[in-house]
Parts: C-alpha cells; sequence; structure tokens
C-alpha cells in the first residue's frame, strides 16, 4: 500500500486550491551536449557561422515572442529583452566563439562550457535575488542549443485535458504558450515570490507553488493532487477524507473569491449605510482601464513623475496635456486626483544643477523642488487646469509641511489661472485644492492647513516612514514599520478631526488604505474616502459592505485605548477574525496581489 | 625614453546601490545598454574587481545587493556624459517602483 497524504511544502504564490492530475514536463536539459573535435580551418569557420545563424535564430525567436506577447503579459517584455541581451553578452557569445577557434571544439561543447564557467560565477554570488537570474542565462543557453540542433527549444505545451504542470521552472514562453490550454495550477522546483510563474499564475487566477524541490522527482505524471496556492502545501495521493476537507476548501475560497468580484461594480456602503469612497492609484494612462476593471469610484492619487523620468528632459506643457486629459476622459464621470510632481530635480535634471542628495527623503523634493524651479511647476499647473476644462480633476500637493507653502503653491496656481484667461483657454475655476498630509509637522499644523485646503489626502507610506524614523526598505529596521503604532494611529485621528471641524473630506491614499485588515480601523477613526492599487478595490469594498460604522467605530476606539503596536495588532486581528473569517483567511491574499 | 602618453583624464565617481532588490537583471539591463550608448570605456569595480559596464552577465556577477559601493570609471571622449548618466541612473534607483 502506497503512502497516503505525503505533504510537501513550497511558497505560496498565487491563492487559490486545485485538486487535478499531475503533468510532470520533463527533457528540458535533455539535449544532447556531445563533444566533437574540428580538425581543419574550414570546418572551424563552418562551425562559426553555424553558431551565428543559431544565435540570430534564437533573437529571431525572442523579437518574436516579444511582438505576440498578449496584452495581459505585456508587462512582461522586459524579461524577453534581457534575454536578448544576454544572447549577445560577451561571456556567451565571444566566449563561445574563442572556443570554438582556439580549442576547435564544436557549438554545443563550446556553448557548453562558456554556460557552466557563468553558472560557477553566480554560484559564488551572495545575494539570493541576484543568483536567481542564472535562470536567464539557462534559458538563452537551452533555446540556443535548440537552435543548434535544428529546431525551435521550446517543449509543446498544449494539453487536451485539464492538469497541473509540474516542472522544474517555467519560462515566460512557456507559460504564455499554455495560455489556450486547461492548465489547473503550477508547481515547480525554483523560483520565489517574484520569480515569472508567480507573476502569471496571478494574471491567470490559477494556484501557483514555487520552491518546492524535487517536485518533479516525488510527484509522478497522471498522480492526482492538491495544489493549495493560500499555504504553499503540495498533498500527493490524498484520502477520501483529505480530498473531501480540500475540496470544501476549494469551494469556500472560490465562492469568496466570486462574490469579491461580483460585488467590485457594487458601491462601497456599510452595513448602517453610510458610503464610501473606494479610488484607485494609478501611475500611466494605460492604468485607468484597470481601475475601471476593479470597480474604482475615482482615482484617488494619480502619480505625474513617470513622463518627466522618461523623458529624461522637461516634458512640454502639451504633452502634459493631453495625458492627464486622456486620464479625466476615460475616467468621466469620475473624479481624478492628481498630485503633482513628488520627486526631486536630481531625479531627472542634469547632476551639476541638482548634486546627488545624502538624504533624499529629507531633501529637496515635491512641493519643496515645485517651489524653487517655478517655471516646471508653472507647466504642470497649466496643464492640469487645461485638463480641468474636460472632466472632473482635483490637484494636490505632495509633502506639505507649512502654511506658507500651500499659499505659495495657491498664490502660482492663481496667477497660472490669469494667463489662460488672457489666453482665452477653458479650465475649472474652481479646481478644488489638497494637501498631502505625510509629515509629521503637517498633522499637528492640521487645523491651520485645513483653512486653506479643499482636501486632505494621507499619504501612510511617507507618513509613518516620518513618524517613526523608519526607512522600511532597511531590512534593520524593516519590522518596525508598524502602520498600526499607536502614535500613526493618532496622527490619522488627529488629521480626521481637524478636516471634519473645517468641513472639508479626508482621504487615504498609502498602502495601508488598500489593506483589509487596517481598514476596519481606518473606518472607525473618519476616512471616507480610501485610494489604494486597483487590485485591491474589491476586496476592501467587500469588507465596507459587511461592516456597520458603528462597529467599526468601536473597534477603533478599542485600538485606541491600547498603549502598544502588540496590543492594538491582536486586538484588531482577532476582531476581524471574528466577524470576517473567510477575509482574514483569503482577502489580504487577494488584496495584496 | 619613449615620450609619456597624454593620458585622458578619466572620471571617477563613487556610487551606491540603492534599490531595493540590488543589481538584478532588470536594473542592469538598463545599465548595459546605457553604457552602450556612449563612446566611452565604462567599468564597474567592486572590491578590487573591474567589469566592463557593457556587459550585463560580467555586472550582474560582481554581486552587488542593495547597499553595495562601486567605483564607476570612465574614459573617452564621451566619458563625462556617460558618468553623469549613470550615476543619475543609480540616484533614481533604477526608477523602480
Amino acid at each position: 500500500m502506497s503512502l497516503q497524504n505525503i505533504i510537501l511544502e513550497g511558497i505560496p504564490v498565487s491563492p487559490g486550491i486545485i485538486l487535478g492530475r499531475a503533468k510532470v514536463l520533463r527533457g528540458r536539459e535533455g539535449y544532447q551536449v556531445s563533444p566533437r573535435l574540428l580538425y581543419t580551418e574550414d570546418e572551424v569557420a563552418q562551425e562559426l557561422q553555424r553558431l551565428r545563424r543559431a544565435v540570430d535564430q534564437t533573437a529571431g525567436e525572442l523579437t518574436n515572442h516579444l511582438a505576440e506577447l498578449p496584452s495581459e503579459l505585456k508587462e512582461h517584455s522586459h524579461i524577453l529583452e534581457t534575454h536578448l541581451i544576454i544572447l549577445r553578452d560577451p561571456m556567451i557569445f565571444q566566449e563561445t566563439q574563442r572556443l570554438i577557434r582556439e580549442q576547435h571544439l564544436n557549438s554545443e561543447k563550446a556553448l557548453y562550457q562558456a554556460y557552466h564557467k557563468i553558472k560557477e560565477l553566480f554560484q559564488n554570488i551572495q545575494d539570493p535575488y541576484i543568483r536567481a537570474r542564472i535562470q536567464d542565462v539557462e534559458e538563452v543557453y537551452r533555446r540556443l542549443l535548440g537552435h543548434l540542433a535544428g529546431n525551435a527549444s521550446n517543449r509543446t505545451l498544449s494539453f487536451s485535458e485539464p492538469v497541473i504542470i509540474i516542472a522544474k521552472d517555467l519560462s515566460p514562453n512557456e507559460t504564455t504558450q499554455m495560455s489556450g490550454s486547461p492548465v489547473l495550477g503550477f508547481v515547480t522546483e525554483r523560483g520565489g515570490r517574484t520569480s515569472h510563474t508567480a507573476i502569471i499564475a496571478q494574471s491567470l487566477e490559477i494556484p501557483a507553488v514555487v520552491g518546492l524541490d524535487n517536485a518533479t522527482l516525488e510527484i509522478g505524471s497522471g498522480e492526482t493532487i492538491i495544489v493549495d496556492g493560500l499555504t504553499g502545501r503540495v498533498i500527493l495521493n490524498p484520502d477520501a477524507q483529505t480530498l473531501k476537507k480540500y475540496e470544501a476548501r476549494k469551494k469556500e475560497f472560490e465562492t469568496f473569491r466570486a462574490e469579491v468580484a461580483q460585488g467590485s461594480a457594487l458601491p462601497a456602503v456599510t452595513t448602517d449605510g453610510h458610503a464610501q469612497r473606494i479610488y484607485a492609484n494609478i501611475e500611466l494612462p494605460e492604468e485607468v482601464s484597470l481601475a475601471l476593471k476593479y470597480g474604482a469610484d475615482g482615482i484617488g492619487l494619480y502619480r505625474t513623475e513617470f513622463l518627466y523620468l522618461r523623458l529624461r528632459q522637461l516634458p512640454s506643457e502639451e504633452n502634459l496635456f493631453e495625458n492627464y486629459k486622456a486620464v479625466v476622459e476615460a475616467m468621466a464621470p469620475r473624479e481624478v486626483t492628481i498630485r503633482t510632481l513628488d520627486i526631486g530635480g536630481d531625479k531627472f535634471l542634469s547632476p551639476l544643477q541638482y548634486p546627488m542628495e545624502m538624504n533624499p527623503a529629507l531633501g529637496l523634493r515635491a512641493i519643496r523642488f515645485s517651489l524653487k524651479e517655478q517655471n516646471i511647476f508653472r507647466t504642470q499647473l497649466k496643464a492640469i487646469l487645461r485638463a480641468s476644462a474636460f472632466g472632473r480633476i482635483r490637484v494636490m500637493f505632495p509633502l506639505i509641511s507649512s502654511v506658507r507653502e500651500i499659499r505659495e503653491a495657491r498664490g502660482l496656481l492663481e496667477e497660472v489661472k490669469k494667463e489662460l484667461k488672457s489666453q482665452d483657454l477653458a479650465f475649472n475655476e474652481r479646481l478644488p485644492v489638497g494637501a498631502m498630509i505625510e509629515v509629521p509637522a503637517a498633522v499637528t499644523l492640521a487645523s491651520l492647513l485645513a483653512q486653506e485646503v479643499d482636501f486632505f489626502s494621507i499619504g501612510t507610506n511617507d507618513l509613518i516612514q516620518y513618524a517613526l524614523a523608519i526607512d522600511r526598505v532597511n531590512k534593520q529596521v524593516a519590522d518596525m514599520y508598524q502602520p498600526l503604532h499607536p502614535a500613526v494611529m493618532r496622527m490619522i485621528r488627529d488629521v480626521v478631526q481637524a478636516g471634519r471641524a473645517a468641513r472639508i473630506s479626508v482621504s487615504m491614499c498609502g498602502e495601508m488604505a488598500g489593506d483589509p485588515l487596517y481598514l476596519p480601523v481606518l473606518l472607525g477613526l473618519g476616512v471616507e474616502e480610501f485610494s489604494m492599487n486597483a487590485t485591491a478595490i474589491p476586496v476592501i469594498k467587500r469588507v465596507i459592505r459587511m461592516i456597520s460604522l458603528k462597529e467599526a467605530r468601536e473597534i477603533a476606539r478599542q485600538a485606541l485605548r491600547k498603549a502598544t503596536v502588540e496590543e492594538i495588532n491582536d486586538s484588531v486581528i482577532q476582531d476581524m477574525d471574528r466577524r470576517f473569517p473567510e477575509i482574514f483567511r483569503f482577502g489580504r491574499h487577494l488584496a495584496a496581489l | 625614453m619613449s615620450a609619456k602618453k597624454t593620458a585622458i583624464p578619466a572620471v571617477v565617481k563613487e556610487l551606491w546601490v540603492e534599490n531595493r532588490h540590488g543589481l538584478h537583471a532588470r536594473p542592469v539591463a538598463k545599465l548595459t545598454s546605457l553604457a552602450q550608448q556612449f563612446d566611452a570605456e565604462i567599468t564597474l569595480e567592486k572590491d578590487g574587481r573591474r567589469v566592463d559596464a557593457r556587459n550585463m552577465l560580467a555586472v550582474l556577477t560582481l554581486d552587488c545587493p542593495q547597499g553595495t559601493r562601486l567605483v564607476l570609471k570612465a574614459t573617452g571622449p564621451q566619458a563625462r556624459e556617460a558618468a553623469s548618466v549613470i550615476v543619475s541612473l543609480f540616484a533614481r534607483k533604477f526608477e523602480e517602483k
């Protein structure tokens, strides 16, 4: 009798549960690398030509894949571009040619040696993230071998019956080719949270577990297995009881996911009838379609830096205007909140003019930069005002730390309005102006700032960083970056109260706003508008529709009574677990995509 | 004695890898394609190991996680331009989110 319920543990990278038949992909390393010596110069010349042809064919193949990449995978084009660079890298291309020329090796053997030399160098790399890039070299190596053998290097990847794919690793091209076939899920030996398999499984909405050692050895083709993309477990040879348990869990998750998706278009109204606005954060105009798909009521944060960074020069007023207009028109009649430039001059102007800063977080950036480089700022304000003739726009200024900054910025805005009038250009005379609250000084001054603006938007990422003096990218202190820190909670409460007293709206656009765990507390503190990555919207809307404002206020009140972040976390987590067990179990997986 | 060659002064800059995952595939791809656009010899040095900045695999195997210090040397007609563009690419953290 064979063993039942063997549990293998990997890294869960795409949520969902699937029961099905395994299909193990093998043979990726199956190309014969038979050494052969070349005897004459003619043979060497022919061999070099053979190699170049294979390189050209591989380049052509990669270029074709790039062109044919389905639109939902377009963002992964950089992977193929990387492969194109590696293909012509001296350590591959020149080294292989050298080995053919000097040691009279055939292409396959020479390429094999060049590849193994690189592999050894990679094995010495300490950083796991960089070390993992050997996968890209390997992918190119395999493709080249395939072309040398006279055929394309890919396995045929179409199946008629639904299967769970088990492989050492999957390349982006392979997963793309599977998109027409009934693939139920992925299990791979390699990869991590940011691997190609993970990203693609997420966009196909199928479960995936990666980093599962020896998966292709432990699992046999045709075996029935369970893949739990929530916990990272893969169960082999499940008994009847286990199958039943997972079938129930699968159903539960799928119902939840479907309900969440169906509800994305419904308004976010609490059970006691208070409507909340759920907005999306975007960076590129193309992201508007995603925002609409996930049910955004508007754009709460349109980051405007990319045009400045992409062009590596100052964009023209016309260029900016066209851009803002496209977003506003696509979102109409919904509101779009444009944040003025939030970077420093060192990011795109000449390094002589703006030297690199030792401490950019505390340097000349955001509104400080805009007020110093008034021509750049005026151009942006002009473009925003002109676009305001085509839909509902709000403008907000980042990193405000004083009343003076708001007054100066508004002063410039008024001057620009006069200019536009004299040019007979249309704009919204009453364009709402907001201050981003992300510096502790602005929290302290909130009641004064509220007199000067039409709305507040709390940027939690920076506010938490400045309030707790934590750089969360720094691994040494990253765990001290705590959104529910009592100091942060009090700051949010104070800003909301100041806004309310002045009858202006208070929104939130940091990552905290898109996490279902924090939502009840924030709602209870009085935040009325939440802006987040579009994919988080359906889950957040669902949480709002399941809770009353009264309950949320109670949760916030309890949390405010606690003295430490640990106590607050415990109380909030317990509460969420009690009220919304399925959101707690599944929702964060969905929102965090 | 032979006349001394007039050495073209090299531009030397100190670089810090600030982006989250260090010099992995995507930033290095940006770096190498940028470095190839200039008429200049550009090298990166870490702990005494020096590699050509135009060579992707060499830069990758230099193993530069976040926090690494690198020395950039550029020579040639466009050394100064190349160096300043690369310095700014590092400062922008390779435009990673």
